[in-house]
């Protein structure tokens, strides 16, 4: 098998992985701080996009703007759930794993009605290809690669040095513990909603021209983010990263010797392998 | 006084005689419900959007008409739509639906090849007329007498689209084909691959992908390595063969781009770009302001699109003729009752929107169920439609020879 062929395949697997770590991450940090799996987490993500969709195709906007006003949006949105929804089922698992799903079908099918059911195009900010030898990648899905680097620099960043995110590692530790310290654990848990929604919205609308807009759009980062958190071990960040490349990996390479369908099992593969060998995840908590 | 009250019965009986000859017994208004199922949601909804919407332009020009008189009776036409999200288990449970709960006998529109297996499951013991769209090869066959085909399949264009490809553009040796791994792009697949081989063309590459993909550049990864000359984007629906043409153009593909399946290239143009879209050839499709198409077929579109604002594409041209050919063979038949329907569907040709269209496909099929219609191979030349030139489907040759 030619070289570059299996850089090309490597390269594949790793833009888009990136792009779902960005989901994963937003997931890991809601479970992290309010102790809740956000089934509803996809919608959020396709919110990201259809902001995106809006300002570039039908206002006009540009990209860039279009992008950060929208990761703005949905993180307000991230707000309004939170305060209306999620707090009250802080620690309550089950009753939370209930109301994200019905929050899911709340919000695709709100999508559907208001934004119809067809697949909606929005155009690319940046066209051409960068060429090395044989191996290709369009400046569009180059971008998207270094914003979504960008973002997790960002996040990790934020969330090791500022004093809020201080405070959120601190709530994810010991929330009694934080309190005691002074830390106030409802804005700290509504900031961490708002971070986690932000980031998938982010990844929604870095992916908005990439592969055009729907309803259903969450659907799959949110299976592949469960997969990026269930192998790097949930509530860990550098987890999430480590989760995402080995997902790029394998199905960037899985790609070249099996059809999409057996590349889509590879990764329910490794999230059974990891759980059989080591339960918590690569860099999971005991 | 006999003589007068004898007058006066005769005057009674006159006016009843008069009456009944200046106005018949007004026929009585009843309503027929007609079925229609499709994806309404999901990757390939815009098929459901369409079928829907086809219904609706017929079913409403006949309401608005007055009904549709069959026999002595006028029926006001009543549409039940599901959903199927292009699964075969929820187009199981629709079919149920509408066959147990709202007792339908006419399911008029249904499209992706594994949900009309699924769906003929509940219509053929029932004896429920199905008229359809899918692309399915064995969706029409001796076991299934009452379903139909209402537009061309892959099996009626492959072979004589190939055949103009290769007449007009002979350097087009090589040849990659992809579709979903579903029912409808399997069978597509299939005749694409037969046309090639038929044609001694080479074919390097067939794939398949499962539907909802957005990310193609793996597949597509593979399929460049083989270079081919042409790419065709066989089965897939409109918004998936935007985003293949799209990634391919990014993945540096410049060759020929075929559609063989192709509906709405609208949509497609929206999705890929004028870019990446340029020089697509699609012999099902139609454009409806074309100088190819009957002026019927014009009318139709400049309705749906004052209507939808969107300019129709074949699906909903297909099943608007759908509800034609059915209701004109329930006006024929003189009753709505399906073996009646049945026999006459399949007696004679119709004036349609598409012209004049035959119910054949023996040869294929081994039963009459296929409709038949020119084709028209069109190309993408700057994001808009132009059609090329107009071929007969060999089924339709026959019949007419």
């Amino acid at each position: 098998m030619p070289i570059e062929l299996l850089v090309q395949a490597l390269l594949n697997g790793f833009a888009l992985a990136l792009v779902y770590v960005l989901v994963a991450l937003g997931l890991t940090l809601i479970f992290s701080i309010l102790g809740i799996i956000n089934f509803a987490h996809g919608e959020f993500y396709m919110l990201g996009g259809y902001a995106t969709y809006f300002g570039v195709a039908v206002f006009g906007l540009h990209y860039v703007p279009t992008l950060l006003l929208a990761i703005g949006a949905v993180g307000l949105a991230g707000v309004v759930a939170e305060r209306l929804i999620f707090r009250h089922l802080r620690g309550k698992t089950l009753n939370a794993f209930i109301v994200s799903l019905g929050l899911l079908w709340v919000l695709q099918s709100g999508a559907q009605l208001t934004f119809g059911v067809l697949d909606k195009p929005v155009p690319s900010a940046f066209s051409g290809i960068i060429r090395a030898g044989r191996v290709i990648i369009s400046v569009e899905r180059f971008v998207v690669v270094l914003a979504a680097v960008g973002l997790i620099a960002v996040l990790y960043g934020f969330l090791q040095w500022s004093r809020v995110g201080r405070a959120m590692r601190a709530v994810a530790q010991d929330p009694d513990g934080a309190a005691l310290q002074g830390v106030n654990i409802e804005f700290t848990s509504m900031l961490g909603f708002a971070v986690g929604c932000a980031l998938a919205g982010a990844a929604g609308g870095l992916l908005a021209p990439v592969f055009a807009v729907s309803p259903p759009m969450g659907a799959l980062p949110v299976v592949k983010a469960f997969i990026i958190i269930i192998v790097g071990g949930m509530g860990s960040l550098p987890g999430a990263v480590l989760g995402g490349l080995l997902l790029g990996t394998v199905e960037g390479i899985g790609s070249l010797f099996f059809s999409s369908a057996a590349v889509n099992v590879l990764g329910f593969l490794m999230v059974i392998a990891v759980l059989l060998v080591r339960p918590r995840g690569l860099f999971g908590a005991a | 006084m006999k003589g007068q009250r004898c007058h006066g019965w005769v005057l009674m009986l006159a006016a009843v005689l008069a009456l009944g000859t200046a106005a018949p017994a007004a026929a009585a208004e009843k309503t027929l419900e007609i079925g229609v199922l499709g994806p309404l949601s999901g990757g390939a909804a815009s098929y459901g959007v369409e079928l829907l919407r086809g219904a609706e332009m017929r079913s409403d020009e006949i309401n608005k008409a007055g009904g549709l008189k069959v026999g002595g009776d006028v029926y006001k036409i009543k549409l039940i739509a599901y959903d199927h999200k292009a699964s075969a288990a929820d187009a199981a449970t629709a079919a149920n639906k509408l066959v147990f709960q709202d007792k339908v006998k006419y399911i008029i529109g249904n499209a992706v090849g594994a949900t009309c297996n699924a769906v003929q499951t509940v219509t053929e013991p029932q004896k429920v007329m199905f008229a359809f769209v899918c692309w399915g090869t064995n969706n029409l066959g001796p076991d299934k007498p009452h379903s139909f085909r209402s537009m061309l399949s892959q099996w009626e264009a492959a072979e004589p689209f190939y055949r103009w490809i290769k007449e007009k553009r002979p350097t087009i040796k090589k040849v990659a084909v992809i579709s979903p791994n579903d029912t409808s792009g399997l069978d597509t697949n299939t005749a694409v691959v037969k046309a090639v081989k038929g044609l001694a063309l080479d074919l390097v590459s067939e794939e398949t992908y499962e539907r909802g993909t957005k990310d193609f550049y793996p597949i597509l990864t593979k399929i460049l390595a083989k270079k081919p000359d042409l790419l065709d984007v066989a089965a897939a629906p409109p918004a998936e063969a935007g985003l293949i043409l799209k990634q391919a153009h990014e993945l540096g593909f410049r060759g020929a781009k075929g559609w063989t399946a192709g509906v709405n290239p609208v949509t497609l143009v929206g999705i890929a770009g004028v870019e990446a879209a340029e020089g697509v050839w699609s012999p099902v499709n139609i454009n409806v302001r074309s100088d190819f198409v009957d002026p019927k077929v014009r009318k139709f579109g400049d309705e749906y699109e004052k209507r939808y604002k969107e300019v129709p594409g074949v699906i909903a041209v297909a099943n608007y003729g759908a509800f034609d050919v059915f209701t004109k063979a329930m006006q024929e038949a003189g009753s709505v009752e399906t073996d009646k329907v049945l026999a006459a569907l399949t007696s004679r040709p119709y004036d349609t929107v598409w012209g004049r269209l035959v119910i054949g496909g023996k040869e294929t099929y081994r039963i009459d169920r296929q409709f038949l219609y020119p084709m028209v191979i069109s190309e993408i030349r700057g994001g808009k439609i132009v059609d090329i030139e107009q071929v007969l489907p060999a089924a339709l040759k026959a019949l007419t020879k």
